[in-house]
């Protein structure tokens, strides 16, 4: 049986806390997600869906309530901390694929190595296994805008994956491509999980919600988890 | 923060600006000509200063005049005796100076007259005239500005009024040598008698006289005491004179610095705009690194290269041309300010020094100011949260 | 006299470093009226991002606060062509009473900030911060600090008289002093040089130890010989080695050893015994964080650094202002180059 390497215990997350605007974003999530699984989020827009990403993207933690991602409890957890522990177990697919279209595929790939201090010649080795392993070599040394959607889609794979985070997160990864594309986006995740990673997918794709790779959906509706 | 992260940020700034470099280029073009201004007249306060130095080598260490009502008048040579106890004193030279107006050309030129064997060294003098001789009696050198204005091109023979509005026709016998156009482009020099003569004087009076010490750091002691054998006299050391030109020149570049202020006051508004002006898509870009791992220290330190990186870019810029303005175009932008009018002028072999002094002081004045002036800029940017990055 | 580049370049700086320092300080108030770190509110994560900028401006604060070290001395020597009596930076700096004390305050505020960033790298790396408290409140002394410089800055060059042709028949005449001789007066030169030397042995052989096992009462008493090194060293360097530097037995000055005749080797000279100095007093005050607040590791990880590189820096030190004196020692004179440098 898998560990479970996510775990929402009663999260909540409130915006703008004690103000007249005051929003409350998730009430008492609990949810579980185990290592080496593919899980889809479904929920439409304002139903906390992307709160609940980035909680578990450690990208902000929880208001109360008790997170623990990859062992680590993300509670008034400091930014900074949350930063170090996000880009080691984390790897992020934006829904725009959000690449830079100025840097070239390569350095774009590179990004989060460069805050390590990794070298050069480093982030360029590491770079080329994964532009092997989805095929776009052949596009290192070009600028992001001059590569086509699927190619960008594999850009922002690679570039989630260049820290071998044990997590994938992707936001409406196939919201801006078409069929063929989005069946390999799906078996490229397939693969992923496969080899290990834990894959939490956010989508109202249907081709994605529907796909035998997906295990389990979660919705969500008020912030709240919907259990219809 | 270790070094191999330093230099990937420091890659990551340039690869940023050249991505951003009309925006990054008008910044530089506007700071390095606020540079230029600034140490345009550093530099040029500190040659002439030099300059002045150099020249002020071969003046008297002191000089005395007489003073009346606070202003000067002729002194008595027979003033010379009375110095004779002091010990010390190696020579003492009666000199004859003044202004003489050229009406016809609108010219001040200086009336220089003394006997220059009475001076030590005084017979190498001659070296300094193309001639190699020194004026005798109703004989003058001329320096090379004055030459033109002489009565006639290529006449042998000038004339001056007395104050009598009588005419003293004196023998041009040579010019003095480019080298020396510094000290005598406006110069005529002729013997004491001819210069009395010129002005006017009696012949027991002088304008100063000049005092020749051998040791120098016996130079203040000497003019004591001079000052206390002669109580209408004023005695200025060359010491004193030097520290004069610098005070002027100090005060002049000073004044010039705080005007200059302004320009650079406007500049770091301009600066603090362009770094607090962040278009969506770097905003997007600064959320896009946060998401990916960058640290909020990151993307800070990020910002700090970048303005390090423009900064000491339009340093060296404006640095150079201002080098160069001064070398070679004699700083021809800020000589009326600092050197003050004339009809006749020399040209001015301005030497800058480049040295670690002059260059800390215009880059405090200029590079820190910048820097602090992006510092909030880059803090809010820093800031950006990551989750906007989703959105 | 204001009206001259260097004051305004002075006054500038310093002027700088104040609005950094009380920009930081706002922060620094801010933080200890209202820091909740269980809480989730704009508030609490609009001081979680204004630590970040009150850090980013010490740090500035303490570059800038050396840069306006360095170009007070370079003023001074400057100021000293038209000062009366004045020499060199010596004459200026002690051409009236505010001189030195702002150099030593400029000094004390750049080692503060310094010990400021220590304690917030430290602080930085627990989860919990359990050195905020304190280090805001530390923050907030370095503001007198700083106002205390530029107002002594400011009197000093309001003091300053120019020498100047005066117009009247009575003149003063200042005597060619301030050379650096009468800095301190007549001080033993051989007993400087022993203790020198003697102290830069127990330093050296103190770090070593330590650098191998951190023991507390070696790691204070480590502390305090620094303290006391730096004092001594500009001492030495002010009566003993600056005029070997020089290669004239009267000149005195320890800050003429900047300029550019000199090859500039008091950066290499200072720029190594000041932060030696800084490294080795950081690594016993640290000592003083308590245990219980978990930051045992990265304190030992800093003090051991800390000794490393300053034994390295006083090694370096040492043989700076050593090779003038050993060479005119060992080639009895002056040797090839008049200024007892190889190069010179």
């Amino acid at each position: 049986m898998s560990t479970a390497l996510i775990e929402l215990e009663n999260v909540c997350k409130t915006y703008n806390q004690g103000q007249a605007n005051q929003v409350l974003a998730l009430r008492d999530i609990t949810l579980t997600i185990a290592a080496n699984s593919m899980v889809c989020l479904r929920g439409a827009s304002g139903s906390g869906k992307s709160t609940l990403l980035s909680i578990i993207g450690c990208v902000f933690p929880p208001t109360s309530g008790r997170a623990a991602i990859a062992g680590k409890q993300l509670t008034r957890m400091p930014d900074r901390f949350l930063t170090i522990h996000r880009r080691a177990t984390i790897g992020f697919i934006f829904q725009h694929f959000n690449v830079l279209p100025e840097l070239t595929v390569l350095e774009n790939i590179t990004l989060p190595l460069m805050p390590l201090g990794v070298a050069p010649r480093q982030r360029k080795e590491r770079a080329e296994r994964l532009m092997e392993m989805l095929a776009i070599s052949h596009r290192a040394n070009f600028p992001a805008r001059q590569i086509s959607g699927g190619e960008l889609q594999r850009v922002a794979i690679a570039r989630a994956l260049i820290n071998t985070p044990p997590i994938l997160l992707a936001d409406e990864p196939t919201a801006h491509l078409d069929h063929p594309l989005s069946l390999a986006f799906m078996e490229i995740m397939r693969d992923l999980q496969a080899s290990g990673k834990t894959i939490i997918l956010t989508s109202h794709d249907r081709l994605i919600t529907e796909h035998p790779a997906v295990e389990r959906i979660i919705a969500i509706q008020d912030g709240k988890i919907y259990v219809p | 923060m270790s070094f191999a992260k330093q230099l990937n940020l420091i890659d990551y700034s340039l690869s940023s600006l050249w991505r951003r470099r009309f925006k990054s280029l008008g910044v530089m073009v506007v700071f390095a000509g606020v540079i230029f201004l600034l140490a345009s007249f550093q530099m040029t306060t500190k040659a002439l200063t030099s300059l002045a130095a150099e020249s002020l080598a071969f003046a008297p260490e002191i000089t005395i005049q007489k003073m009346r009502a606070g202003r000067q008048e002729s002194i008595p040579v027979a003033y010379q005796a009375r110095l004779s106890e002091i010990l010390g004193i190696t020579a003492i030279t009666p000199r004859v100076w003044g202004y003489y107006f050229n009406e016809t050309k609108g010219a001040n030129y200086t009336i220089l007259g003394l006997d220059p064997l009475s001076m030590p060294l005084g017979d190498q003098l001659g070296r300094a005239i193309d001639q190699r001789r020194l004026p005798r009696e109703h004989e003058v050198v001329l320096g090379r500005g004055v030459q033109g204005a002489a009565s006639g091109s290529g006449s042998s023979i000038i004339s001056l009024f007395r104050p009598d509005l009588s005419l003293k026709a004196m023998t041009i016998v040579g010019n003095f040598q480019p080298e020396t156009d510094f000290l005598t482009y406006d110069t005529l020099f002729m013997g004491l008698a001819d210069a009395r003569d010129l002005f006017g004087l009696p012949p027991e009076m002088v304008t100063d006289l000049c005092v020749t010490v051998a040791n120098p750091s016996e130079v203040a002691t000497v003019a004591k005491k001079i000052a206390s054998l002669l109580p209408d006299t004023r005695v200025v050391t060359r010491q004193q004179v030097q520290k004069t030109y610098q005070s002027v020149f100090g005060w002049r570049s000073g004044f010039a610095s705080v005007c200059l202020l302004t320009a650079l006051t406007s500049f770091i508004i301009f600066a603090w705009d362009k770094a607090s002006g962040l278009t969506p898509e770097e905003k997007k870009e600064i959320a896009i690194l946060k998401m990916v791992g960058w640290q909020t220290a990151d993307v800070l330190a990020l910002r700090f290269w970048e303005g390090m990186i423009v900064s000491l870019l339009s340093f060296v810029v404006g640095y150079t041309l201002a080098y160069v303005h001064v070398s070679f175009f004699e700083a021809a932008l800020f000589r009326p300010i600092l050197i003050g009018w004339s009809v006749i002028h020399p040209s001015i072999p301005l030497r800058p020094t480049v040295n670690l002094g002059e260059t800390l002081l215009v880059l405090c004045l200029t590079v820190v100011p910048y820097l602090t002036a992006t510092i909030i800029p880059s803090w809010r940017a820093a800031i950006i949260p990551a989750d906007s990055a989703m959105n | 006299m204001f009206l001259n580049s260097w004051s305004v370049a002075l006054t500038v700086l310093s002027l700088v470093v104040v609005v950094l320092t009380a920009v930081a300080v706002r922060t620094a108030i801010r933080v200890l009226c209202w820091w909740e770190p269980s809480s989730d509110s704009n508030r609490q994560i609009r001081l979680e991002n204004e630590t970040w900028l009150s850090s980013t401006l010490v740090q500035y604060a303490m570059g800038f606060q050396v840069l306006s070290l360095l170009l007070f001395v370079m003023a001074a020597d400057n100021l000293s062509a038209v000062i009366r009596g004045a020499m060199c930076a010596t004459g200026a700096l002690t051409a009236n009473q505010f001189g030195m004390s702002v150099l030593v305050l400029k000094l004390l505020s750049a080692f503060f900030c310094g010990f400021w960033i220590v304690l917030h790298s430290f602080d930085i790396s627990s989860e919990r911060y359990p050195l905020l408290r304190a280090k805001y409140l530390a923050l907030i002394c370095l503001l007198p600090l700083v106002l205390a410089d530029v107002v002594a800055q400011t009197l000093y060059l309001a003091y300053l008289t120019p020498d100047i042709i005066t117009s009247c028949c009575a003149v003063v005449f200042g005597e060619g002093g301030g050379d650096g001789g009468n800095l301190l007066g007549t001080v033993p030169q051989g007993e400087v040089l022993v203790v020198f030397y003697g102290t830069a042995l127990g330093l050296a052989t103190g770090g070593h130890f330590l650098f191998r096992r951190i023991s507390r009462w070696l790691l204070w008493l480590n502390g305090l010989l620094w303290l006391f090194f730096v004092g001594l060293s500009l001492v030495a360097i002010t009566t003993v080695f600056s005029s070997y530097i020089y290669a004239m037995p009267y000149h005195h000055c320890p800050f003429c050893i900047l300029k550019s005749e000199y090859h500039s080797i008091g950066i290499f000279i200072y720029g190594s015994l000041l932060p030696a100095g800084f490294l080795g007093m950081a690594s016993a005050l640290v000592d003083a964080i308590p245990i219980r607040l978990g930051l045992g590791e990265v304190v030992q990880r800093f003090q051991k650094k800390a000794l490393l590189v300053s034994s390295i820096l006083m090694v370096l030190f040492v043989a700076l202002v050593s090779y003038p004196l050993c060479r005119y020692l060992l080639l009895g004179g002056e040797g090839k180059g008049a200024r007892g440098w190889p190069f010179g």
